[in-house]
């Protein structure tokens, strides 16, 4: 009798604690490349550290869209992960997809959470329709790097960059540089041909990119970038690429870096991300460099930025155990310390205003006032819905589109207003057939 | 005596396999033509003919037919010719020509992105390096990757270069099959080197010839993609944008699966038009041995 008893309650011991101890895994995919992939895993390291009930598989899934369209595949093949990465444009997408959890849900249920220490103006990116869908991780935005030394070199005073879309044009034409024989050595500008640029400076102008409260109020259903304000933005690149002053170093990201590290171009438009690589590289290469807001066009009223990058779904498994996992994972993600390892190894802005003031406070912003440009920038943009990014189904095709309208202006396939046309028909073509889905 | 069903029994595995993935997803390539389809898929309409109709009167499609057609002709007619040249000369009898040979074959063996990455790194605007060889010896700036058609040209050179090995190797292998004595024989009727080369040589690889334009349209249609993203991503405008690239990019950067799954019927009925024709024409102009 005694025996029995003390097996049955020894098993139901072992079973018990087997039942509380039993770590939960959650899978986390990403699209962090590079110095980035050992970054994140570290992160993940040390929450399992403080949550030996949790274990996180961090697993790189290649480029936002292999990520994405990894994760399309596993949702069909009913093994998604639980945390997925996804930029910033697959918002709406993500929210059609009927696989994911809003982290909305987490918020209202988790008392320890304070969601206003979210930058106000990440969590309005992700916020549709009153909820916010998922958790902002890595943001940025755009700024313009340049070359102090050589802003010196052409009579420029480095500590005053311009402002105004024609004060930029002016110090473009300062620093270019044209050999004997009319060949252009140094240029004033470059940029990578990427549609990103085109929507941050509708934002600039506090301009929407659809209707329908650029998609926040209710889906939108036209686009509407084919305004006065896109229009601008078409004439002013085109006017600087065709004067020579800004040279177009096409599709991606990597040929304007390479030539503004190289000094063949004054300065550059790229993301803050970018911050940490060309400091290195100013370093490497002898210049001092210089930080600066989006100009914007003289006249029209200053409306801000907006946050790209991308943020983290959560996605539904029908598991309570795994999505409150997955919470703590996101919620710990979230907090000072991890945003500001985050930040200061990658050059992502904190998306925790205790982790900017920490920074501020412990004087780093003051050692690498780059760093500080990046964030200012955005928290000095109005929070409207034009600053709060558009959001579209289709909105990587639309991005697409854009760049291809450019692409033909500056070959002179198309006029500058034709193509600004062409690009709002087609991409109100895609809207109405995304649309078509969902009605 | 074997039954009669033991052959089908070890056949089984084939086509189990094939079928799993060759056939259901082609058949199913043909079913979502029919569709729209939402990007997770949770969502679908019923079509009919419609993505047919949407690509046929679209203009930017027309284009990027007559983009590619151009593309493949351009490609493997200079392609091939450039290495029948190489092959003749990597069939000279010079110390080291195991090493130029090994040379040539090289950049066959990386991967069309690596190639990609490698060109767009060279031809990038005022950093890369045969931009800083134009302007130093030639003076001038050509925008290799931000203008038409030079971006047309500068993927037509990377692919090129990509196939040369692959192409060199079987041309080799044909020049030197060829029997000694047809040349001794033409030496003593007086041919020159023009004529021994276009009565002799090029007759007689014309069966690796033949082959090797198979290959190198089916490569150069299906491979490109790799080469195209990461060189122009199809522009500027969509000058660059091959069949296949369009496919890839509403399959797997628009979502589009309906759209692409009509794309690649579209291209399956031009490869087999294609293939017929070359097979039924062609053929009867090959010299075989």
């Amino acid at each position: 009798m005694w025996r029995k008893l003390i097996v049955i309650s020894l098993t139901a011991v072992f079973l018990m604690s087997f039942a509380v101890a039993a770590p939960v895994t959650i899978q986390f995919w990403h699209a962090m490349s590079g110095a980035r992939i050992q970054l994140i895993q570290d992160l993940a390291n040390k929450f399992m550290k403080t949550h030996p009930d949790i274990i996180v598989k961090v697993q790189y899934t290649g480029s936002y869209n292999d990520t994405l369209n990894k994760t399309i595949a596993a949702v069909k093949g009913g093994n998604p992960p639980d945390i997925v990465q996804v930029y910033d444009i697959g918002t709406q997408m993500m929210i059609d997809s009927g696989i994911v959890v809003p982290i909305q849900k987490f918020i209202d249920q988790d008392k320890t959470f304070d969601v206003n220490t979210l930058v106000p103006q990440a969590r309005g990116y992700y916020t549709v329709g009153g909820k916010l869908y998922s958790l902002p991780f890595n943001s940025s935005n755009p700024v313009i790097f340049y070359n102090k030394t050589l802003f010196k070199k052409a009579g420029l005073d480095p500590n005053d960059p311009p402002t105004t879309w024609n004060e930029f044009k002016k110090v473009c034409e300062k620093l270019t540089i044209k050999d004997s024989s009319g060949n252009t050595v140094q240029y004033g500008f470059t940029s990578g041909l990427i549609g990103w640029f085109f929507e941050q400076f509708m934002a600039v102008q506090d301009a929407p990119m659809f209707n329908n409260g650029n998609g926040r109020d209710k889906r939108a259903t036209k686009a509407v970038f084919g305004s006065p304000a896109g229009l601008r933005i078409f004439n002013f690149w085109n006017d600087m690429v065709q004067s020579g002053i800004m040279i177009n170093a096409g599709p991606g990201w990597s040929n304007p870096r390479q030539i503004f590290m190289s000094q063949k171009s004054a300065m550059l438009l790229t993301s803050t991300s970018d911050v940490e690589m060309m400091l290195k590289a100013a370093k490497e290469n002898h210049f001092d460099l210089g930080v600066m807001f989006l100009p914007h066009p003289n006249g029209v009223p200053y409306g801000g930025v907006i946050i790209g990058g991308a943020s983290l779904w959560m996605i539904d498994s029908h598991n309570t155990q795994k999505e409150k996992a997955a919470w703590e994972f996101m919620k710990w993600l979230s907090g000072v310390d991890p945003q500001i390892e985050w930040s200061t190894g990658t050059g992502y802005f904190p998306i925790n205003k205790n982790a900017i003031q920490k920074l501020l406070y412990s004087g780093y912003y003051a050692k690498y006032p780059q760093y500080l440009v990046t964030v200012l920038q955005l928290l000095m943009s109005n929070v409207t819905t034009s600053t709060r990014g558009g959001v579209v189904g289709p909105f990587p095709q639309i991005r697409s589109t854009i760049e291809k309208a450019l692409g033909k202006v500056f070959n002179h396939n198309m006029t500058v207003s034709k193509a600004l046309e062409w690009a709002q028909d087609q991409a109100n073509q895609s809207i109405e057939e995304y649309n078509s889905l969902y009605q | 005596m074997l039954k009669k069903w033991v052959p089908y029994l070890l056949l089984l595995p084939t086509f189990i396999i094939i079928g799993f993935f060759i056939y259901y997803p082609a058949i199913m390539t043909f079913k979502m033509s029919a569709y729209r389809v939402s990007p997770f898929g949770n969502k679908v309409i019923y079509i009919g003919l419609k993505n047919f109709h949407s690509l046929f009167s679209s203009q930017e499609y027309m284009q990027v037919l007559s983009t590619t057609l151009i593309f493949v002709a351009v490609t493997v007619g200079v392609g091939l010719a450039i290495s029948l040249l190489i092959a003749l000369l990597l069939n000279e009898k010079v110390p080291g020509i195991g090493v130029f040979r090994t040379l040539m074959f090289a950049p066959y063996a990386i991967s069309p992105a690596v190639a990609g990455t490698l060109w767009a790194f060279l031809l990038s605007p005022a950093a890369g390096y045969i931009s800083y060889i134009f302007l130093e010896f030639f003076g001038i700036q050509p925008q290799w990757l931000t203008s038409y058609p030079l971006a047309l040209v500068s993927i037509m050179m990377a692919t090129i270069w990509k196939n040369l090995g692959f192409n060199i190797i079987f041309f080799l292998a044909g020049i030197q099959s060829i029997p000694k004595s047809y040349y001794e024989a033409a030496t003593i009727d007086g041919a020159n080197a023009a004529k021994r080369l276009f009565k002799i040589t090029i007759p007689l690889v014309s069966p690796v010839t033949f082959y090797l334009v198979i290959m190198n349209i089916i490569f150069t249609t299906f491979s490109v993609f790799g080469t195209i993203d990461i060189m122009t991503q199809g522009g500027p405008g969509s000058t660059t944008t091959t069949l296949i690239y369009k496919l890839y990019r509403d399959g797997f950067v628009n979502y589009r699966t309906g759209l692409a799954s009509t794309e690649s019927i579209i291209l399956l009925i031009i490869m087999s038009v294609f293939t017929y024709i070359y097979f039924k024409f062609a053929q009867r102009a090959v010299h075989y041995q």
